[in-house]
């Protein structure tokens, strides 16, 4: 396969690579390094790609494992750092910064979650895969997903009902 | 769409049996400018979803590693011609010894004087060994 070629193929599910990786490291490097590790490795085995039944299924899944093997790593290392992606943020209207504040608000909540529903509930709620795809994506079976999917969602439906009943964060 | 309905999708959504399409409505519904003051709290989270969706890397992905091995290989190539072309060019052709003479047959003399020089130096060289038949002399008296 010619690297262009291998280019548009990837282009196709790259982003979404990047935004489960994103989910899972919440630091925007540390997801884009993982988006490039995982593209490099597809890169080296493009000899096999036409083995594989579901590319794009199968990139994710290698996000997935480099992203917990990360997670992993930094679980045992001594120093941790926070990723909090600073932002510049400009002045606007009250009403959009509390607009923006309140997304992220949810961004928070889900942050928060356990790794698996959290990556259940990126693949499903944002990426639109079904429960089937999520399944053979993350090695599970499709009632553990939708039990996971249901058990997130309540968890953030919990936290927003507080957010919204004390008005305050 | 009806109001009641929403409110049964929303339940069905909280228990993970909503499907891709009815998920996209409560999306729609949601993005909506009003959407009633009690469903008001669920609107950021189908925002922040349909936001979330859009988010892209700022830097572009490159393969750039491969690349570095293709130069590589071509640093590899171009040392080993260097090497194999320095090692023919400059090994030193070898020297042929140059003709002394110009006329074969002053060149044959030349030579017959110099072997007969060598011969009557070693025959010279030989009269002094006479001796060594004493030896031999000697050596038969005793051991016959």
């Amino acid at each position: 396969m010619k690297e262009r070629a291998f280019i548009t193929l990837t282009n196709g599910f790259k982003d979404k690579l990047f935004r489960l990786a994103k989910r899972l490291l919440v630091s925007n490097e540390e997801a884009e390094d993982a988006t490039q590790e995982v593209l490099l490795k597809l890169w080296k085995s493009k000899g096999k790609i036409s083995e594989y039944k579901n590319v794009e299924a199968f990139a994710m899944t290698m996000t997935k494992n480099y992203c917990f093997d990360k997670l992993k790593a930094k679980e045992t290392a001594n120093l941790k750092i926070v990723h909090s992606n600073y932002k510049d943020e400009r002045p606007s209207l009250q009403r959009e910064v509390e607009a923006k504040d309140s997304l992220d608000w949810v961004g928070k909540i889900l942050n928060d979650l356990p790794e698996q529903q959290r990556m259940i509930i990126q693949l499903r709620d944002i990426e639109q895969y079904d429960n089937a795809e999520i399944a053979d994506m993350l090695k599970i079976n499709e009632t553990a997903v939708r039990v996971a999917l249901s058990r997130g969602r309540k968890r953030i439906r919990e936290e927003l009902l507080k957010k919204h009943n004390y008005g305050i964060v | 769409m009806e109001l009641s309905n929403i409110e049964k999708l929303l339940e069905k959504y909280f228990e993970g049996e909503t499907t891709i399409s009815e998920e996209k409505e409560l999306k729609v519904y949601f993005t909506r400018e009003t959407v009633p003051s009690h469903l008001e709290r669920y609107r950021d989270l189908f925002q922040y979803f349909s936001e979330e969706s859009t988010v892209t890397a700022t830097k572009e992905l490159t393969l750039n590693i491969d690349r570095k091995r293709f130069v590589y290989t071509w640093i590899g190539i171009a040392a080993s011609v260097a090497l194999i072309a320095g090692v023919f060019l400059t090994r030193s052709t070898p020297s042929t010894t140059a003709d002394t003479f110009e006329d074969p047959e002053i060149a044959l003399q030349e030579t017959k004087k110099i072997l007969n020089m060598v011969s009557q130096y070693m025959n010279e060289g030989k009269q002094e060994l006479v001796y060594l038949k004493e030896f031999e002399n000697t050596k038969n008296k005793f051991i016959k």
